[in-house]
């Protein structure tokens, strides 16, 4: 027994005892529980720590739930990992997250646990993940701090809640928190892999970043034109029109051969505003979308091929992925992508390897 | 002189990555991701003392030395 995944749909209290009867004789170290924002964060966090006391229990509020081949709303789902799989695990939040910078003290703590400095854990056996308020836009800034002090990876994603935009928690140590990070750091037993698939194709086109506001996430000028223009200009069509083609054509920083998504949210007054930041000098690639099921499925099954076996997944799935999906009515395809390995995941408003991006999944796979 | 730029981000990436590959392409990446991209220069590239200051700044944020 390694790794069970489970879901309800119960209300609470009744929900956790529905998870914790799926989990069986399970006795995890590590809980992972993403649910709908229709359960009160605050409540599924207690209880949910409460049913494993033994366990590190961490989550988030989501805008859509993953287990298994089905792609759900309105439920919790979980995963529960043992000691067959994590060798050992501690967890830190980080609080103010827009305001301060706790990356440090989170450092600091596991240091504490793992009694190592955490730049000299072997970044093949050590492994991070990160939950991050969706709504704090504080995302590149810790992703950022965090590649800094160490080459430990760090996979994850930003809290949602069902596309309201209003709160979102991540959830840790029986509590739930809004302007935080819950950062857990764990040595995998038997090795891990990560994954990042984005279904996208270069157009050959380039905008650079000519005017910009970081924080805003907000670019006014690319090529040194308003940017709707350059960016209507770049795809050939008016920029009325360009404003309803941001899924299917988002722009991508290449790092390498590899694009770094950042998605066009909203225009106002020709400036154009992205879900993620772009600093000023930054050239980005005009992005045109291929097909999701398929690009993901291949990148999986190649995975899966250089893995030789998958114990579980987690899946970290952009929002803009899972509306694509609906409208497409490929849900059922998508999952049925994970069919036989315990998967969990969540849509999330933002995914996090490396740096924060967007319209991608992030997925980390143990072996 | 030229060049320079690309000397300095070399040697972020080597002293990061201490010769493991999968570094050097992280390293990269997460230059690439703080704004300097470093396929962009090459032994010609100008020396702007604007990058130089910025590769500088860099540098100290990823713990090296340049």
């Amino acid at each position: 027994m390694s790794i069970i995944t489970a879901y309800s749909t119960k209300t609470l209290p009744e929900a956790v005892a529905d998870l914790k009867a799926q989990a069986g004789r399970c006795t995890p170290c590590l809980v992972l529980c993403f649910a709908s924002s229709k359960y009160d964060p605050f409540t599924l966090s207690r209880e949910m720590q409460a049913a494993f006391p033994g366990a590190s229990v961490v989550g988030c509020s989501t805008a859509g739930e993953i287990v298994g081949d089905k792609m759900l709303t309105d439920s919790v789902v979980a995963m529960f990992l043992d000691a067959e799989v994590v060798a050992d695990v501690a967890v830190a939040v980080l609080q103010d997250v827009r305001g301060g910078d706790g990356v440090g003290q989170a450092f600091a703590e596991f240091e504490r646990h793992f009694q190592a400095p955490v730049s000299s854990l072997d970044i093949q056996k050590y492994i991070g993940l990160i939950l991050v308020d969706g709504l704090s836009g504080a995302e590149e800034g810790l992703m950022e701090k965090i590649g800094d002090r160490t080459d430990i990876f760090f996979v994850g994603g930003s809290a949602g809640d069902d596309l309201k935009f209003k709160a979102t928690h991540v959830l840790a140590n029986g509590k739930a928190y809004t302007n935080a990070a819950v950062l857990v750091l764990l040595q995998a037993k038997k090795g891990f892999e990560i994954l990042k698939t984005q279904s996208f194709k270069s157009t050959g086109k380039c905008l650079l970043a000519t005017q910009a506001d970081e924080n805003l996430r907000k670019v006014v000028q690319f090529n040194h034109k308003p940017a709707l223009e350059a960016y209507a200009e770049a795809l050939g069509v008016p920029s009325a029109e360009a404003a309803t083609l941001f899924m299917q054509y988002p722009l991508g920083l290449m790092a390498g051969k590899e694009p770094f998504v950042r998605s066009p949210q909203r225009v106002e007054d020709g400036c154009m505003y992205f879900y993620c930041k772009i600093k000023q000098g930054m050239e980005l690639q005009v992005l045109q979308a291929t097909d999701i099921v398929a690009d993901t499925r291949a990148a999986l099954e190649a995975k899966k091929a250089e893995m030789g076996h998958v114990s579980g997944v987690i899946d970290f799935h952009c929002i803009l992925r899972t509306l694509q999906l609906r409208n497409e009515h490929r849900c059922a395809e998508y999952g049925a992508i994970f069919a036989g390995i315990p998967a969990v995941g969540f849509s999330t408003y933002g995914e996090e390897y490396l740096g924060h991006i967007n319209q991608t999944s992030t997925m980390l796979l143990f072996k | 002189m030229a060049g320079q730029i690309k000397r300095m981000l070399d040697s972020i990436i080597d002293q990061r990555a201490k010769g493991n590959p999968i570094l050097m392409q992280t390293t990269k990446t997460k230059l690439t991701l703080k704004g300097l991209d470093p396929d962009k220069f090459n032994s010609a590239s100008p020396d702007d003392p604007a990058v130089v200051e910025k590769v500088k700044a860099i540098a100290a944020e990823l713990g090296t030395h340049v």
